[in-house]
């Protein structure tokens, strides 16, 4: 009897993910011409570019089982069982989704898992599948060990061999193309095919997500590619498989760096990756294969850090916990590590490169997303499912350390509750959304849904928002992530934000600009552009008074009382100078409101420990794509 | 010539399949008795055993190693079977799950595999339409106000304003939708807004209404369900909604005829 439920139960494992085909011919394309374009894009789309499921072998260990299936059906705005047994479901849908699966190992630990103990020959192999067995606690230490033989390269052969594995991940790589083929809906959902390349040499997180345009005709024709184990692995061999899959099918495919905030100041060197000058060729590949970078996720904030920017008083949200070290060793960070870590650095040190090899490879846009590794795409404070199925909402997850390899420095209060992307695309169709993450048109939020809108210029006028300022900011300037050519005057910025329908006020609406000054030093300056209750709250030395905090610590709730439903402003840099590089990007931030360890307490009636307590409100935010200002000689 | 109605139950099929593949084990030898004292293992137990190792290690096992791999496997099916015996599978919560999500693995694959046809896909559709009508679409015009008090006021003044588009507050939301869909009116304005155009009276100025942004006076002008869409040109949506629900429904089944067997009494 136990044999036949084995070979019954792996049956059902194989067939998983349903039977391929049968998707429509408007579903399985890049939806060109399958609905009306709009004349420019008139409400952003809200997604998910950085989902989990028990495709992935950390989310499996960690024990999600639901699969790709379950991940489209809650995103798309259907209802869900969680793999701990309690039903969920979006209150507004989302308008796409990428699944981004760990490459490497794709299915293999479910293989593992599902695999009779008799035939498993390698000792450590075998450990990990009795642990995986033995308890919920037993298994997450197995991928915490898992996680940590992967950045040390010490992980079993046969277990990360892409040959030997090849086979194996075909049939799931193509189970789930048609799965996506199924669930996408031009003008309605869009589902994108794309993976996770796990790149984590000595454990400095360089992982990046993959994002096809195409459909399911072009990606079979390819399989994910992930990180061979090694140390000299790096990520231009990423690039040349991007580069040998849009020469192979004429499709077209990017890169997103994720969680530079675990990377031990690699993600963003003033160098390549070995160490040797930066080159124009090498800056020219980085910033046309990774046109955006997610900023903001569970894992983190990347945005800013105080230690980089001291005159921020923003700075160090979401930066407590994972400014320590990389993904393995939470005590491996000094404090030279940073600028190679945050994004404002990173866009200021592509302007010093581009001033020394005429090619800027940091010239990004930015998006949020979840990394969520429970299947379910849960990117608000009231909803958090947790980074993982072991910290689904329960009273105590809060408080628990989170020893990824080690028992010190991170706990799950640390986790934020995710992000999402904006994406103002024409349509709703693959084709439509991956091109504007190309021209970089996105923006990033830490879950709420705020509009945001930036367009930068030369000749708009005070009264702009008086009149069509939509179509006059594409006619007569550009929108986020564009560049504009420096004409000898200072560039104008027609800027809006629009509060979440179904979420908090605003406070204020801020601009921050870098650039490179006369003595080649890279500068930073954040202006408050805009903000709510502009009679009572007077600027004085420099400074904007507090919006306030209505949040009750007893009742994890907030009243709207103070704050904006909607900021909108013209502004002209005070500061320009002719012939000075610089980006400008618009940070918006929400009037404080109970953080999703906040709810917990309530919900479950726990104590949170101190430092958890200190951090259970905060302000968030949306952080839009820069518009660079380039002079002529460079180009845009 | 017909079959009798129960034959066609597809957890007949289910129960009877379980029969098959019980007596197919039970006639080929394999142990279906755990307390069993005797270990056969035949040729082919030992060419999968062979073929396993293959597979982890690309390569076929050395006639030693081979012996080992066997010796494990009598190893564990003996401490397996005396575990049985002890019943120290009684209180180990991952064994009772783990047994557990088999048989409802066993229940549900049928459905998994199935390729439904499209008989079967128009008759879900025929009984779910809801499901799969398009959103609502709604054309209407709005104006905002920050304050109730204000709306209020505006509202008083509509009939003898010319134009109504200058009475509200300025905000960057449309002040006119045409056919927008009732997801993406939620979208813009939140659900509250939306669930207020259901049902509303047509060609009026109605509010205020409350949103996420203040006040809104509304008037709409049309609203509209289309038709549910032929099954030719929904066919993926219908499949994956079938496919959820039958699985879903048969560990349910598989389930209540299980329990049926069940005497559950709960000490007081």
């Amino acid at each position: 009897m136990r044999k036949f439920m084995i070979s019954v139960a792996a049956l059902s494992l194989l067939s998983a993910c349903g039977m391929g085909g049968g998707a429509s011919e408007d579903a399985s394309g890049d939806g060109t011409g399958t609905v009306e374009l709009a004349e420019f894009p008139e409400r952003p789309l809200w997604g998910d570019t950085h989902l989990h499921t028990d495709n992935s072998f950390d989310a499996f260990g960690f024990g999600a089982r639901l699969g790709p299936e379950d991940a489209l059906r809650f995103a798309s705005g259907e209802e869900v069982i969680s793999t701990t047994g309690v039903s969920a479901k979006l209150s507004r849908p989302l308008d796409f989704l990428v699944i981004a699966d760990h490459a490497e190992l794709l299915g293999g630990i479910r293989r593992l898992y599902d695999a009779p103990r008799v035939m498993i020959r390698d000792e450590t192999m075998r450990k990990w599948y009795d642990m995986m067995h033995e308890s919920p606690q037993e298994s997450q230490r197995a991928m915490s060990e898992i996680i940590a033989a992967a950045a040390a390269n010490t992980l079993p052969a046969g277990m990360n061999d892409p040959e030997a594995n090849a086979e194996a991940i075909a049939g799931v790589w193509t189970a789930h193309l048609d799965t996506l083929d199924r669930f996408n809906r031009p003008g309605k959902f869009t589902t994108l095919a794309g993976y996770e390349y796990s790149l984590v040499p000595g454990g400095n997180n360089l992982h990046r997500v993959v994002v096809f345009r195409d459909g399911s005709e072009k990606t079979k024709q390819t399989l994910p590619f992930g990180w061979d184990g090694t140390d000299e692995a790096n990520v231009s061999q990423l690039w040349d498989y991007m580069e040998g899959y849009e020469k192979a099918t004429g499709g077209s495919v990017l890169a997103i760096p994720h969680n530079s905030n675990m990377s031990d100041g690699t993600m963003f060197e003033l160098t390549k990756h070995d160490g040797g000058p930066m080159t124009a060729e090498y800056a020219r590949r980085r910033a046309e294969h990774e046109p955006i970078v997610e900023a903001t996720q569970i894992k983190g904030d990347s945005e800013s850090h105080p230690f980089l920017s001291p005159n921020d008083e923003f700075a160090s949200f979401g930066d407590v916990g994972w400014e320590l070290g990389n993904l393995t060793d939470p005590s491996s960070k000094e404090n030279g590590m940073f600028a190679g870590e945050y994004l404002r650095e990173a866009l200021k040190r592509g302007l010093t490169i581009e001033q020394q090899t005429g090619v800027n490879p940091y010239q990004f846009g930015m998006i949020g997303s979840t990394d969520s590794h429970t299947a379910l795409a849960t990117g608000d404070e009231d909803n958090f499912f947790g980074k993982h199925t072991g910290n689904e909402p329960r009273g105590e997850r809060g408080n628990e350390a989170q020893n990824l390899g080690t028992r010190k420095g991170r706990f799950a209060w640390n986790y934020l509750a995710g992000g999402y992307a904006a994406v103002w695309a024409r349509a709703n169709t693959r084709a439509e959304i991956f091109d504007a993450m190309e021209r970089r048109e996105v923006y990033a939020t830490t879950g709420p849904r705020m509009v945001v809108r930036l367009f930068a210029g030369f000749d708009f006028a005070d009264d702009a928002f008086d009149g069509d300022w939509v179509r006059d900011g594409y006619a007569n300037g550009v929108p986020m992530g564009g560049a504009l050519v420096d004409e000898g005057k200072a560039p104008r910025f027609v800027v809006s934000a629009l509060k979440d329908p179904e979420g908090a006020n605003l406070d204020r609406v801020q601009i921050v600009k870098g650039w490179v000054d006369a003595s080649g030093n890279t500068q930073e300056r954040i202006y408050d552009i805009a903000w709510s209750d502009p009679a009572n709250r007077l600027m004085s030395g420099g400074k904007l008074p507090a919006v306030g905090d209505t949040v009750d610590r007893a009742k994890a709730t907030y009243e709207n009382s103070i704050g904006a439903a909607e900021l909108n402003t013209v502004w002209t840099d005070p500061d320009y100078r002719e012939g000075q590089n610089a980006f400008y990007y618009v940070r918006v931030l929400e009037i404080p409101t109970p953080r999703w360890t906040l709810f917990d307490a309530v919900r479950f009636g726990v104590e949170l420990s101190a430092e958890s307590a200190a951090n259970a409100v905060s302000q968030e935010r949306a952080y839009s794509s820069p518009v660079w200002l380039n002079s002529p000689k460079t180009g845009a | 010539m017909t079959l009798p109605g129960w034959t066609r139950e597809p957890l007949v099929h289910f129960l009877f399949g379980g029969l098959l593949l019980f007596a197919f084990f039970a006639w080929r030898g394999e142990d279906v008795d755990p307390a069993s004292r005797s270990i056969d293992i035949s040729r082919e137990q030992q060419a999968r055993i062979a073929l396993q190792f293959e597979r982890t290690m690309q390569r076929a096992p050395t006639d030693g190693e081979l012996d080992a791999l066997v010796d494990q496997y009598v190893r564990e099916e003996v401490l397996y079977r005396e575990a049985l015996r002890l019943g120290l599978n009684n209180d180990d919560a991952v064994v009772r799950k783990r047994m557990a999500q088999k048989m409802d693995y066993l229940a549900a694959s049928r459905a998994e595999t199935q390729q439904p046809s499209d008989a079967t896909l128009q008759a879900w559709l025929d009984e779910h339409p809801a499901r799969f009508a398009p959103d609502s679409r709604f054309s209407f015009d709005q104006l905002w106000f920050a304050e109730k008090s204000a709306a209020d006021a505006a509202k008083a003044r509509l009939d003898t304003e010319g134009r109504w588009q200058d009475l509200g507050e300025r905000i960057s939301l449309p002040s006119s939708l045409d056919a927008a869909s009732r997801s993406d009116v939620t979208a813009r304005f939140g659900s509250e807004f939306a669930a207020n155009l259901e049902g509303g009276a047509k060609d009026e100025w109605i509010g205020p209404v409350r949103s996420g942004f203040g006040f809104h006076l509304v008037r709409l002008r049309d609203a509209t369900n289309g038709p549910v869409p032929p099954l030719a040109e929904i066919r993926d949506r219908v499949e994956n909604d079938w496919r959820a629900e039958t699985m879903a429904k048969r560990r349910g089944e598989a389930f209540a005829i299980l329990r049926d067997a069940y005497d559950v009494t709960l000490e007081q």
